[in-house]
C-alpha cells in the first residue's frame, strides 16, 4: 500500500486477527467433546505471511487432555486473547504513525 | 473480514452455552415431575455440542467465499438420559402403582448446579473474547482518523 513497512504491518495485523479468531473458536468449543485446541505456529506463520502465504492451522496435542477428549485450556486462551489484542493495538498505533507521516507530507508539514 | 467472522464464532459459543443453561434449568425445574407427555416421570436432558468447523476443504473454501461462519460451536441435539427413576413409597399419590410406589425422575440437582456453573463460566469466557475482538475492530477503525 504505502510503503514496505505499512505493508508488513498490515500482514502482521491480518495474522493477529486470524489467530484471534482461532482463540475465539477454542473458547467457543471449551465444552465440545473430542475437540483439540487449534493454533497457528506464530513465528513461522509470520515469516510465510511476509512471503504472502496463508497461515496453516495446527492442532495442539501437547496440552493436558480432559476426560471427554477436549484439551482447551481457558487460562491459555485468555492469555492469548489479551496478548493478541495488545499486539494488535501496538501494530495499529505504528500504522497510525505511518499514516500520520503521509498526511503530514500531503499537508506540506503544516 | 477475519475479525467480523470471529465475532460470530464467539456469538455461537454464547448461544450454545445459553441453550445448555436453559436445558439445565429445565432439569432443575422438573426434578419432582412425575407426569410427562411421553408417560412416566421426567427424564434428564443433556445438550450435545459439536464444533462447527469446516470438515473438508470444499466446506472451508465455500465458507470463506460466502463469508459465512466457519469455526464456532453448535448445539447438535438435546438428548434424554436413561437414568433409573427413583421409587418413593407414596400410596396416596395419584400416580402411585398398585404397590403404592411413585416413580420420580433420577435428577441429581447438585449435578445440574455444577453444570450450570460451567455454562455460566463458558458464557463469560465467550463474552470476554467478543469484547477483545471488538477492541481490535475499534482500533482498526481509529486508523482512519
Amino acid at each position: 500500500m504505502l510503503d514496505p513497512i505499512a505493508n508488513k504491518l498490515s500482514q502482521y495485523m491480518d495474522l493477529l486477527s486470524a489467530r484471534q479468531k482461532l482463540v475465539a473458536t477454542n473458547i467457543a468449543n471449551v465444552d465440545t467433546p473430542n475437540y483439540r485446541t487449534q493454533d497457528i505456529d506464530f513465528a513461522s506463520a509470520l515469516q510465510s505471511a511476509i512471503n504472502t502465504q496463508t497461515p496453516s492451522i495446527i492442532e495442539r496435542d501437547d496440552l493436558p487432555m480432559k476426560t471427554d477428549g477436549n484439551n482447551v485450556s481457558l487460562d491459555r486462551e485468555s492469555r492469548l486473547l489479551a496478548e493478541n489484542a495488545l499486539r494488535f493495538n501496538m501494530a495499529s498505533n505504528l500504522m497510525k504513525s505511518q499514516l500520520r507521516m503521509v498526511k503530514s507530507a500531503i499537508q506540506e508539514g503544516r | 473480514m477475519g475479525l467480523f467472522s470471529a465475532l460470530s464464532v464467539s456469538a455461537s459459543g454464547m448461544s450454545a452455552q445459553r441453550l445448555r443453561a436453559q436445558v439445565l434449568t429445565e432439569n432443575l425445574a422438573n426434578a419432582e415431575t412425575t407426569r410427562t407427555a411421553e408417560g412416566g416421570p421426567y427424564r434428564r436432558k443433556a445438550v450435545v455440542f459439536e464444533s462447527a468447523g469446516a470438515s473438508n476443504e470444499f466446506d472451508a473454501a465455500l465458507a470463506s467465499a460466502t463469508n459465512s461462519m466457519d469455526g464456532g460451536v453448535t448445539a447438535r441435539e438435546v438428548v434424554l438420559e436413561n437414568s433409573t427413576p427413583e421409587r418413593r413409597y407414596l400410596p396416596g399419590h395419584p400416580d402411585a402403582d398398585k404397590d403404592g410406589y411413585v416413580l420420580f425422575p433420577g435428577v441429581n440437582p447438585a449435578e445440574d448446579m455444577v453444570d450450570l456453573m460451567g455454562a455460566s463460566r463458558g458464557f463469560q469466557a465467550n463474552v470476554s473474547a467478543m469484547s477483545a475482538l471488538k477492541d481490535m475492530i475499534k482500533s482498526s477503525i481509529d486508523l482512519m482518523r
